[in-house]
């Protein structure tokens, strides 16, 4: 386990100052955008009557909170995807793989370190200081809107529980998006430890190009089908897993409706949660597992082989 | 007889059809300094690289008695080894580097790395990437000589350097890591830097091992004839492995006694290393079978 920590350690001293500035800027932007903006009022334009609409503290606080966690989520989240083919080969490339060979670690923790640290943590570590951030951030929008006193005025035992209710469902949910969306990013980062550059265009290729050659040659849109449930599944398994309508009794028609919809949040993730876990039970998630398996099977073989 | 440290037995490495190693047998025990010699091609790599389990191969390895295939992680436990084109990470610290090692190496005395690291220019806070040839060598080695391990397998680890670099990496090596216990297999092309430092030697060519002796027992087989250039026929005639210059004349050198009519017409010198290397190397129909 000490092994494991350290090939941790070494992806944060070899990232940590991408990853700062990842997780950091979103939150300076912001930040800056509310000191020199208008932030929090809305315009509606009705004819010639200008309505100005300044939604409560409350609404601002959850959204400023919300809001920069999401943003900054997905910013990691796509970087982490983006980077994932060139992390394949980022030893081979910087000449360092031999070195790292030359340690007694294993293939295994030395790849799932790698992919631990990128796809979980990295995403992790941004929803938790883009919520962190939102506090920050919410303390000047309300303070800007309301004054200071209606943020120390906020509710904020049910305010912060829904936030942190929030914040654990969408944790647990990348994990199960990333668990769906594994054979992709797997086979991208075997196809680009074994062909090298050509190994994203190859894979684009194949599954683009082989997509529209069944779809319009053949008429079987197989392909389409496969990319669209994982990529659905993937969306559910982040957050609002039951899209068939029904909100368990939570919607936001007013401003009055905030309050009871935040408090009303630690119910409804564990309604959700649940609905995410249950499309686990699939023979589409046991298939995407397979996929995904054999792809780092592919990555192990690779790294057995040396540079 | 204690067990040897490494044993192979019929070792044979290929690249697809292409052999990289045939047929390979050797045991290094403990306490040797072995120099791998061979051109490039001839196999040193390949043979390296399965010692420490990065290549497969066929017939009997054995390493500390493990299969290296098999049990690398293991291995590399009590094995240290510097591949021929090992280059530090550059984005490292050479501190963080120690704090790396110390987590993944349950042999590896940070204490010791900083006291090697501190003989040399190099600052523990150095970027790796802000640090020359040399010293990037002088680092690694001394990040590989801070593991108690028993046997280290170093792959051509002077290449590229300036002659002082070279110095004070194997003054490192010999007084810092070498106790009489411990094992080395170096491989080079700088045969006459380091044969005042072997033990042992093994030569490669095209995949064959066509030597692996001691120096003491090389300096008891093979046998240079220094002569006068008048006597260079009869030198031929007696079919040496090499005939090369000298200082002032000319010799030639023999797998055991010349016949007794030669030995009258040159005096006995000590056949280099290198000699013996050209010997045994420079063309197949002059290799001879293994010592």
């Amino acid at each position: 386990m000490n092994r494991f920590n350290t090939l941790l350690q070494r992806e944060w001293m070899q990232h940590q100052r991408g990853w700062m500035i990842l997780l950091g800027l979103p939150l300076v932007l912001v930040i800056l955008a509310g000191i020199f903006t208008e932030m929090g009022i809305s315009v509606e334009i009705d004819g010639d009557t200008v309505v100005k609409h300044v939604p409560t503290a409350a609404v601002q606080a959850f959204g400023s909170i919300a809001g920069m966690a999401a943003i900054t989520l997905g910013l990691a989240w796509l970087s982490a995807l983006f980077q994932a083919p060139g992390l394949a080969r980022r030893d081979q490339q910087d000449r360092s793989i031999e070195f790292w060979l030359s340690l007694p670690t294993g293939h295994v923790p030395s790849l799932g370190a790698t992919l631990l640290a990128h796809l979980l943590l990295l995403p992790w570590a941004a929803l938790f200081v883009g919520a962190a951030g939102g506090l920050l951030v919410s303390l000047l929008v309300v303070g800007k809107a309301w004054g200071l006193a209606a943020w120390f005025g906020l509710p904020w035992g049910s305010l912060l529980l829904g936030c942190v209710v929030l914040v654990l469902r969408v944790a647990v949910g990348i994990v199960l998006a990333t668990l769906w969306i594994s054979p992709l990013i797997l086979i991208t980062m075997a196809a680009s430890s074994w062909l090298k550059r050509w190994g994203v265009p190859v894979v684009a290729g194949v599954i683009g190009g082989g997509g529209l050659v069944l779809d319009k040659v053949y008429g079987h849109t197989l392909v389409w089908n496969v990319l669209g449930t994982l990529a659905e599944n993937a969306g559910r398994a982040l957050i609002v897993a039951d899209r068939s309508g029904s909100k368990g009794g939570l919607a936001i028609h007013s401003d009055a409706d905030v309050l009871p919809f935040i408090q009303g949040l630690p119910t409804w993730a564990m309604h959700d949660l649940g609905s995410a876990l249950q499309s686990l039970a699939t023979p589409a998630f046991a298939g995407a597992l397979v996929v995904a398996a054999a792809a780092f099977a592919l990555l192990v073989l690779r790294r057995q082989r040396g540079a | 007889m204690t067990e040897p440290l490494i044993r192979a037995q019929g070792l044979t490495l290929r690249y697809g059809r292409k052999v990289a190693l045939d047929d390979v047998s050797f045991t290094i025990p403990k306490g040797r300094v072995v120099g791998l010699l061979g051109h490039n091609g001839a196999g040193k790599t390949s043979l390296m690289k399965a010692l420490v389990g990065l290549m497969p191969g066929e017939g009997q390895l054995n390493v500390l008695g493990l299969d290296p295939r098999k049990q690398r992680v293991a291995l590399l436990d009590r094995l240290s080894y510097i591949p021929d084109v090992a280059i530090l990470p550059r984005w490292a610290r050479v501190e963080q580097l120690i704090t790396l090692m110390t987590g993944l190496h349950p042999r590896f005395s940070a204490e010791r790395a900083r006291a090697l690291i501190k003989r040399t220019s190099v600052s523990l806070t150095d970027k790796v990437k802000s640090l020359s040839k040399g010293m990037v060598v002088q680092v690694h080695l001394a990040l590989i000589a801070a593991i108690d391990a028993q046997v280290m397998i170093l792959d051509e680890p002077t290449l590229g350097l300036d002659v002082l670099s070279r110095k004070a990496f194997y003054e490192m090596l010999i007084d810092e890591w070498c106790d009489g216990e411990r094992s080395v297999l170096i491989s080079t092309h700088q045969v006459e830097e380091i044969e005042s430092l072997l033990s042992d030697v093994m030569m490669l060519n095209e995949g064959k091992l066509v030597l692996s002796i001691s120096l003491e027992e090389m300096d008891k087989r093979f046998v240079a004839l220094s002569h006068d250039p008048a006597q260079a026929e009869a030198m031929a005639a007696a079919h040496p492995l090499l005939r090369y210059r000298v200082q002032g004349g000319s010799a030639a050198l023999f797998d055991g006694l010349p016949p007794e009519a030669v030995q009258a017409l040159g005096q006995r010198v000590r056949p280099s290393l290198v000699d013996l290397f050209v010997a045994l190397t420079r063309a197949p129909e002059m290799n001879r079978t293994q010592g």
